[in-house]
């Protein structure tokens, strides 16, 4: 456990030590801002649903920058080969460096809060519906993170770490824009594989058991795949 | 302290060693010599539990290193070919993650880095970032990481190569200061310094052993007619003539 949080917090400094992260929360915030004032200022809505929307359609493009390198970046350099020899489990390396970046991504959303202060000062939001939002916003990345850490195992280049990544998203994301083209089995599949479908409830505040379980079940998917894939020496 | 029983290893179809059998006892300085491409780094990487062997045991202090590979790491302290070193971290950063990872008790990891920064002489650049350091410097950091849990067994992969004449002298002085405590595998290009250090030698060629014996008999025995030790340089030249002409 004390190793997990060594590397979780190896992890999260090493964020603050390179540009990339500066350059993400920056950036994302930005946008974030932008999208909240141009909601608000249309809409005169209470409500973060819409920029909740907006959230979870950045993430799919933002992610993946700050997934590719967890893994890829360690092989390139040698240290992966260093965390192997120590006496570390593979499970509490691949467990570190997730729970390193879900922590940098937890602040990232979080500084976010403030747009709930902002509508509550100017009009009366329904709370229940925000706290829902924001737990169906972080799942929603927490999955994505998986997603990108796995793919980030299994190359050393980071480039080819974040376009795999996607690759992906896009397909968990988009693939329901697509659903008129498909019936039947296809159909419901696709219904259920694709990500939006499970955040839209959250954000209009219901929380559904079988959301929770897909986006918890894909997490821990994830993360398994990845210890398989670090374990695996045919890709080192 | 090491015994190797057979060891073979695949990468596809490419047979990087082959039936690799040898002993090295407690407390033993053993040189571990052979060209590019042999497979030193290969065997090494199996010791220390990093690659799988395709077939073969390693025991390692009385472990298995292929069933019990955590208890045989916490005995080793290795030095990649390449330092492992994470660039964007200060020296005593990374010295406290390598002494948290490889278990160094809370309250002694003060006084484990206070050391390995005086024996490898790397004081002045604790709170320097690794990635403006020097070439000496980064090698030094690497070994610094190697034996900062005390292992029983050191195992080195190239650890002069890239330096300078002092600091491969400053090295090959740590590393024989190391060896009172503890059993060293060195691997390396520059065969006067395992003339220097080491007891034993292990010659690898394309994935074979083909010397394992004490450094001064290999030496006598080698030697010319009229009696006078040839160098180690002369003899690893020798054996590797031989099978070009063989070949």
């Amino acid at each position: 456990m004390n190793k997990i949080l060594s590397i979780a917090k190896k992890e999260l400094m090493a964020s603050f030590k390179s540009p990339t992260a500066y350059i993400v929360l920056i950036l994302t915030i930005s946008l974030f801002n932008i999208f909240f004032f141009m909601i608000i200022d249309e809409g005169r809505e209470a409500s973060l649903r819409d920029i909740f929307k907006v959230m979870e359609f950045m993430f799919v493009f933002i992610i993946p920058l700050l997934t590719m390198k967890i893994f890829s970046e360690e092989k390139l350099t040698g240290t992966m080969e260093f965390l192997m020899t120590t006496p570390t489990t593979n499970t509490a390396i691949v467990l570190g460096k997730y729970l390193g970046s879900l922590a940098f991504f937890t602040l990232m959303v979080g500084i976010t809060v403030v747009y709930y202060f902002i509508i509550e000062y100017f009009g009366q939001p329904d709370q229940l519906t925000v706290l829902t939002g924001y737990a169906g916003i972080w799942l929603e990345g927490a999955f994505f993170l998986s997603v990108g850490m796995l793919i980030s195992s299994w190359t050393r280049n980071q480039i080819v770490a974040a376009i795999g990544s996607y690759v992906i998203l896009f397909l968990l994301y988009f693939s329901i824009s697509f659903i008129r083209y498909f019936d039947g089995v296809a159909e419901v599949l696709i219904r259920y594989i694709s990500t939006s479908t499970h955040c839209e409830n959250f954000a209009v505040g219901i929380i559904a058991s079988a959301d929770i379980v897909y986006y918890v079940s894909g997490i821990v998917l994830c993360i398994v795949l990845t210890r398989l894939s670090i374990e695996n020496r045919l890709w080192r | 302290m090491i015994i190797t029983k057979n060891i073979a290893k695949y990468f596809g179809s490419f047979q990087a060693l082959r039936d690799v059998s040898f002993e090295i006892n407690k407390g033993e300085i053993v040189g571990f010599l052979g060209q590019n491409g042999a497979g030193k780094t290969t065997l090494m990487r199996i010791l220390t539990s990093y690659l799988p062997a395709t077939s073969g045991t390693v025991i390692i202090g009385g472990e298995d290193v292929a069933k019990n590979s955590l208890a045989v790491r916490r005995k080793i302290g290795y030095l990649p070919e390449t330092p492992p070193l994470y660039s964007n971290m200060k020296v005593i950063d990374y010295l406290r993650f390598a002494a948290e990872l490889k278990e160094v008790p809370f309250k002694r990891q003060r006084n484990q880095i206070d050391k390995v920064l005086e024996e490898c002489n790397i004081k002045d650049v604790r709170d320097k970032t690794i990635g403006i350091l020097s070439k000496g410097y980064r090698q030094r950091v690497g070994i610094a990481q190697a034996i900062i849990h005390e292992p029983d067994l050191l195992i080195l992969d190239e650890p002069t190569s890239g330096l300078d004449p002092i600091q491969i002298l400053q090295v090959r002085n740590l590393i024989k200061d190391l060896r009172n405590e503890r059993t060293v595998l060195i691997s390396t290009h520059i065969l006067s310094e395992i003339e220097q250090i080491a007891q034993r030698v292990l010659i690898i060629r394309s994935g074979q052993i083909i010397v394992d014996e004490s450094l001064q008999t290999l030496l006598k025995t080698s030697g010319n007619v009229q009696g006078v030790q040839s160098t180690l340089e002369e003899v690893f030249i020798k054996l590797h003539s031989e099978s070009n002409e063989g070949a």
